[in-house]
């Protein structure tokens, strides 16, 4: 592996991503609709803290610092996540339809990760695929229950709010500046096609749900996030995130 | 995590309506010969009365005391404690869910309980109406509130009601994890910077009054509880409790050069019992009676929580459904 | 004037100071079914009852079960069954399972065959 850059790009990209929806995912933890589901959700924001850990682990492995010191200790022009995962939780149906529309897009792409031929992302694709499932179980679930199953109004909140995060979704795809390097060795096929094959997957889930997706015409992608533009809500959430860890970067915790 | 509170009693029952004789003694004979009574068995109203409302109120604890650490929850500094607070935060919910179903099986059901708790009607534990002001906070509340709470509930599993020794049993594997990462948390922070031992001992002086308080007024003024005792409902004196505390983490304590804000407390060492100061009941019985820094935002919290999700719920529900209390 | 809480999820949920108004009252139909839950840690064990849960239907059942029964041990695999499908004989009734002495006719203990062997070769070897 000589192209490094292009490596980190993508492995930071994806763990900026499960670090800060899980931290967003993290909010709900005590104050769930239903306590069940509150287990649930944390769960999975659990397991996405468990998947950025082991991204930043490989970053570290390729001579990066240790995940704490990226995690906690970079400011926010330095984060490669899309802006998708910044927004405020919102209501229900906004996380609810966030988790929807981020994990299909991971589910698929660490499937295709599994063939990489850069093996430490291989291996890690291979051990969270469980964990990933279990996500988009859950995921589906819900937009079928309030789409389809629910009540008048679930059905109107799910469609709006998939209205409101389809654009700032489609951010995940946000072309890099490494894609044909990424391709031609193996790494990782590019979003151009994991876009593909995510707006297939969706339709059918969203069908079930009997949602109604917005036409791709219609809709302005939230690029910005994959070169360091943020929206107005990563400084703040940065800014609590790091609240204690800042009182001394270099204390053990 | 669980506190007495046999302090505020429940009203008495009729006294004109009483127990079947017959079957009273076939029941305290059961819970004498060390069964355990199960939902569909015959029990004495008293002995339910009192069982839904401990339960729920321990059921209650659970869920207010994720507020108190759930305050830092966005905040944990790093990957291991942020991942571990959320899992400590999501297992007193898991308690929560595990209690009131306990409770349910014996004919409350858990909105009713919800119900009682956000209009103040019932109550939970009250240590969790103090602040956690700082991160240090969560790391002895995870500590030593969890530890006063595990000898409650190791005393409560070998009660007589099948469901809540079951529900306990379960809850119990899990507080040794919260035990061992809140004294993890405390000693980090007091083998730590200055700063950070700093933090930790001022932690320490802001809860060693409701931990005090945590196990309940002394056996002195606590109300009468013979029947309980006998029914297995209460399994230790709060006294013993605080003693049982004292004596395995107060050493503990002073071991890691952390002291505590009572300049009375030692053991004797003639009588090996833990000598204290008042630790202000008078305090205590304002806070339980929802004068205390946080009651309000508490059960305001709470009460947003349902109202937030009452959408939610309302699109799980169907017409034909039939809600039946769990089987045990 | 909302709460201003050491809690920033709650200060963001900028909830009123002073409620008003009662909270409106819980409908009547709130409470969703019953499930009870068994959970399998190895292949070839008995499926184990571990507890029971609140959900609107099997899957969602089923959803639930596996984080809040199947997170912290070894799992294999979760049975959910509506609490309303199960039949049972109480606890109360357990008197209707006391087996008398005499059904020794279906146990192991019951036959004993040692005393007629050893009569007969005795028996046999006292003839010449």
């Amino acid at each position: 592996m000589n192209d490094t850059a292009a490596l980190r790009d993508l492995l930071l990209r994806m763990a900026d991503d499960e670090l800060i929806i899980a931290h967003r995912n993290s909010e709900w933890t005590g104050l769930g609709p239903i306590m069940e589901e509150d287990i649930a959700f944390s769960s999975i924001a659990q397991d996405k803290l468990g998947h950025s850990l082991g991204l930043y682990r490989i970053l570290e492995s390729l001579g990066g610092a240790e995940p704490d010191a990226v995690a906690f200790g970079r400011s926010e022009g330095e984060f490669r996540c899309c802006q998708l995962v910044e927004y405020p939780i919102g209501g229900y149906d906004f996380s609810l339809m966030r988790h929807f529309l981020h994990d299909t897009a991971e589910l698929l792409r660490y499937e295709m990760l599994e063939r990489s031929s850069f093996e430490p992302l291989a291996r890690l694709a291979t051990k969270i695929k469980g964990e990933i499932k279990y996500h988009l179980f859950h995921a589906n679930t819900w937009i079928a229950q309030l789409g389809a199953r629910g009540s008048e109004e679930s059905h109107a909140r799910m469609q709006s709010a998939l209205n409101e995060v389809f654009p700032l979704a489609l951010g995940i795809f946000e072309p890099s500046d490494y894609e044909t390097e990424l391709a031609a060795e193996g790494i990782f096929p590019g979003e151009a096609a994991l876009r593909g094959k995510w707006l297939e997957t969706i339709a059918v889930t969203l069908e079930k749900g009997t949602l109604i997706l917005p036409s791709l015409d219609a809709v302005t992608p939230a690029y910005g996030g994959r070169k360091g533009y943020h929206t107005e809500h990563l400084k703040p959430l940065l800014d609590e995130m790091t609240e204690v860890f800042r009182i001394d970067p270099s204390a053990e915790w | 995590m669980y506190g007495n509170l046999s302090v505020i009693d429940a009203q008495p029952l009729d006294p004109n309506q009483v127990d079947d004789p017959e079957l009273l003694a076939e029941f305290e004979a059961r819970i004498a010969r060390g069964e355990k009574i199960e939902p569909h068995d015959w029990m004495p109203r008293e002995y339910r009365r009192q069982l839904i409302r401990m339960i729920e109120q321990h059921a209650h604890s659970e869920i207010i005391g994720a507020l108190p650490e759930g305050t830092w929850i966005t905040r944990a500094p790093g990957f291991r404690r942020k991942m571990a607070l959320i899992a400590k935060v999501q297992d007193e919910i898991g308690h929560g869910q595990l209690l009131y179903s306990a409770a349910e099986t014996l004919g409350k059901s858990r909105e009713d309980m919800i119900a009682d708790l956000i209009s103040g009607k019932s109550k939970y534990s009250n240590v969790f109406n103090y602040p956690a002001e700082t991160w240090a906070d969560t790391a002895v509340i995870a500590w030593l509130i969890d530890a006063g709470a595990i000898i409650n509930q190791v005393a409560n599993s070998k009660g007589s009601y099948g469901p809540y020794c079951r529900a306990l049993e379960r809850i119990c594997q899990e507080e040794s994890f919260h035990l061992k990462y809140g004294y993890d948390n405390v000693v980090t922070l007091a083998t730590g910077t200055p700063k950070q031992r700093e933090m930790v001992q001022e932690a320490l002086n802001r809860w060693w009054k409701p931990i005090m308080h945590f196990h309940g007024p002394p056996d002195t003024v606590s109300v009468h509880t013979e029947k309980l005792t006998r029914w297995k409902v209460k399994m230790a004196s709060n006294d013993e409790m605080r003693q049982e505390f004292l004596n395995a983490y107060v050493p503990k304590i002073w071991d890691l050069g952390l002291t505590v804000p009572d300049p009375n407390l030692r053991k004797n060492p003639e009588t090996g019992v833990w000598e204290f100061s008042d630790p202000d009941w008078a305090e205590f019985k304002r806070v339980i009676n929802g004068d205390g820094p946080c009651n309000r935002e508490r059960l305001a919290v709470r009460r947003m929580a349902e109202e937030q999700g009452r959408w939610v719920r309302e699109a799980l529900r169907k017409p034909d459904m039939k809600y039946v209390t769990p089987l045990s | 004037m909302t709460i201003q809480s050491l809690d920033p999820r709650v200060t963001r949920a900028a909830i009123p100071q002073e409620n008003e108004t009662e909270m409106a009252p819980i409908p009547p139909l709130d409470q969703l079914e019953s499930y009870e839950v068994f959970h399998l840690e190895t292949r070839g064990d008995h499926p184990v009852h571990v507890g029971s849960l609140h959900a609107p239907n099997p899957e969602i059942a089923l959803l639930w079960a596996k984080e809040q029964y199947g997170r912290r041990s070894r799992t294999v695999s979760i049975w959910v069954v509506r609490t309303e499908d199960i039949s049972v004989i109480s606890v109360e009734d357990a008197d209707i399972f006391a087996t008398t002495p005499e059904k020794d006719y279906r146990e192991a203990k019951g036959y004993r065959v040692g005393g007629k062997i050893t009569a007969y070769k005795r028996q046999n070897t006292t003839e010449p």
